[in-house]
């Protein structure tokens, strides 16, 4: 059953339970019955509880790809998954985490500006989409506008963000709130895979983004602990979790935020907070996620 | 009262997504506010009633400009957000009804807090749920 609908199941039961209760009140002032506010509560702690599954963000893997382009880092599409076997992934959950795979390879595409591989990558992500009968925010037109804007860089960047924005939101709407969890995991994954190809050389940029992926994998873990442990969740998890034991390695010391202003009047904002890795954890972390994202994108 | 009481616990637990409005309402009045700033891919919105909080853990890059943008039905009224670090620290107040966005620079990368409250409504018989979206852009600092 979906929990929309099982949500309003509960509703009506329990309206009908507090109806029944208010008769009996009317016919027996003596009835005890739970404190009205006691309701409250528990009603508010529920929805609290749904709020929590939907506010939920970490940075898209764009922000990934940009730094390796600002680096100077070369294009190279053999570290990217290859969108021939598409139609070969089955079961929705892996559809969900290749999904997000693909839209972190789009990213990256995009990015360094290869356009017909940006289009090809959209268009696997647009079949997965439908195979996982998502497909009204990923849409042909979407696709057509892509290709019409293959000029302008900036334009591709905003179609992707758009689209997975709205797929993200089309989920959530249609109560597949795990899976849109399962898609932003996989699109983490991929971006945190690919930043690590380009880490080896000492680059301290690159590390140090790396570094800090320890606060979405964290924010992420939190995240997918709040859904339910459905076998591939629990998967998924376990998997996200040998990243994380990784990452305990890597070193954080909490500091105090500062503010200014610069000489337009937007706000800077800085912290003394650090966060380092060494070499250990950076080759462990970058095993684990090659590791981890071949087993989901391998056939 | 009684029938207050019957149903504000119903009106509390209705789906939090029930339409695709809430979608559509972000797409069309919130999305163009990101102008000149690539979204983010998560989306972060819900339908909302007054009385409810609802907070969001994020990551800012270091070197990098934002814009978060807290997008409100009208029928909510004035919702109030604030910006706070991982410390609990205010860095930025502000409502809807005076200004929905907040466009700042990170030096370096940080976890900040966005916090919401939608006010209680005290002249309102009815309970008005409306959508509220939080939406972050980023761009390279100049």
């Amino acid at each position: 059953m979906h929990r929309k609908n099982a949500f309003g199941y509960f509703s009506l039961l329990l309206g009908l339970t507090m109806l029944l209760a208010s008769c009996v009140e009317s016919t027996d002032k003596k009835t005890t019955q739970p404190p009205v506010q006691a309701q409250l509560d528990s009603t508010e702690v529920a929805r609290m509880k749904e709020l929590e599954k939907i506010f939920f963000s970490i940075p898209s893997p764009v922000e990934m790809s940009s730094l390796i382009k600002q680096n100077g880092y070369q294009f190279d599409q053999g570290k990217l998954v290859a969108t021939a076997n598409v139609d070969k992934y089955t079961g929705e959950s892996r559809q969900a985490v290749m999904l997000g795979i693909y839209g972190a390879d789009l990213s990256y595409t995009a990015i360094f500006d290869q356009k017909q591989l940006t289009t090809e990558y959209f268009a696997a992500a647009q079949k997965l989409a439908r195979q996982m009968d998502a497909d009204g925010t990923i849409t042909p037109e979407l696709l057509e506008r892509l290709e019409k804007n293959q000029a302008n860089r900036d334009s591709m960047l905003h179609i992707i963000s758009e689209a997975y924005s709205d797929l993200n939101g089309y989920l959530k709407e249609k109560d597949r709130v795990e899976v849109s969890a399962m898609v932003v995991a996989g699109g983490w994954l991929e971006a945190l895979y690919l930043s690590t190809q380009y880490s080896g050389d000492g680059n301290s940029a690159m590390r140090q983004r790396i570094a800090e992926q320890k606060y979405s994998l964290n924010n992420l873990m939190s995240y997918l602990e709040k859904f339910g442990d459905s076998p591939s969740l629990q998967e998924l998890k376990t998997d996200l979790g040998r990243l994380q034991e990784a990452y305990a390695a890597v070193a954080e010391s909490k500091g105090k935020t500062s503010t200014s202003k610069d000489e337009s009047g937007k706000m800077v904002i800085g912290t003394t907070s650090t966060i380092t890795i060494d070499d250990a954890a950076l080759s462990k972390i970058a095993t684990l996620a090659g590791e981890i994202r071949t087993k989901y994108s391998a056939l | 009262m009684k029938l207050i009481k019957i149903l504000l616990p119903l009106l509390l637990l209705m789906p939090l997504l029930s339409d695709a409005q809430c979608r559509a309402f972000t797409k069309n009045q919130c999305l163009p506010q990101l102008d000149g700033y690539v979204q983010n891919d998560n989306y972060n919105s819900a339908m909302l009633i007054p009385g409810d909080d609802a907070e969001l853990l994020l990551t800012f890059y270091g070197g990098k400009e934002y814009r978060l943008v807290v997008c409100a039905h009208p029928i909510l009224g004035s919702v109030d957000y604030e910006i706070t670090d991982t410390n609990g620290d205010s860095i930025y107040r502000g409502n809807t009804a005076v200004g929905n966005s907040f466009d700042f620079k990170m030096v370096n990368t940080q976890q900040l807090i966005v916090k919401l409250h939608v006010p209680e409504q005290k002249s309102s018989v009815s309970v008005h749920e409306g959508c509220v979206s939080v939406l972050v852009g980023s761009k390279e600092a100049n």
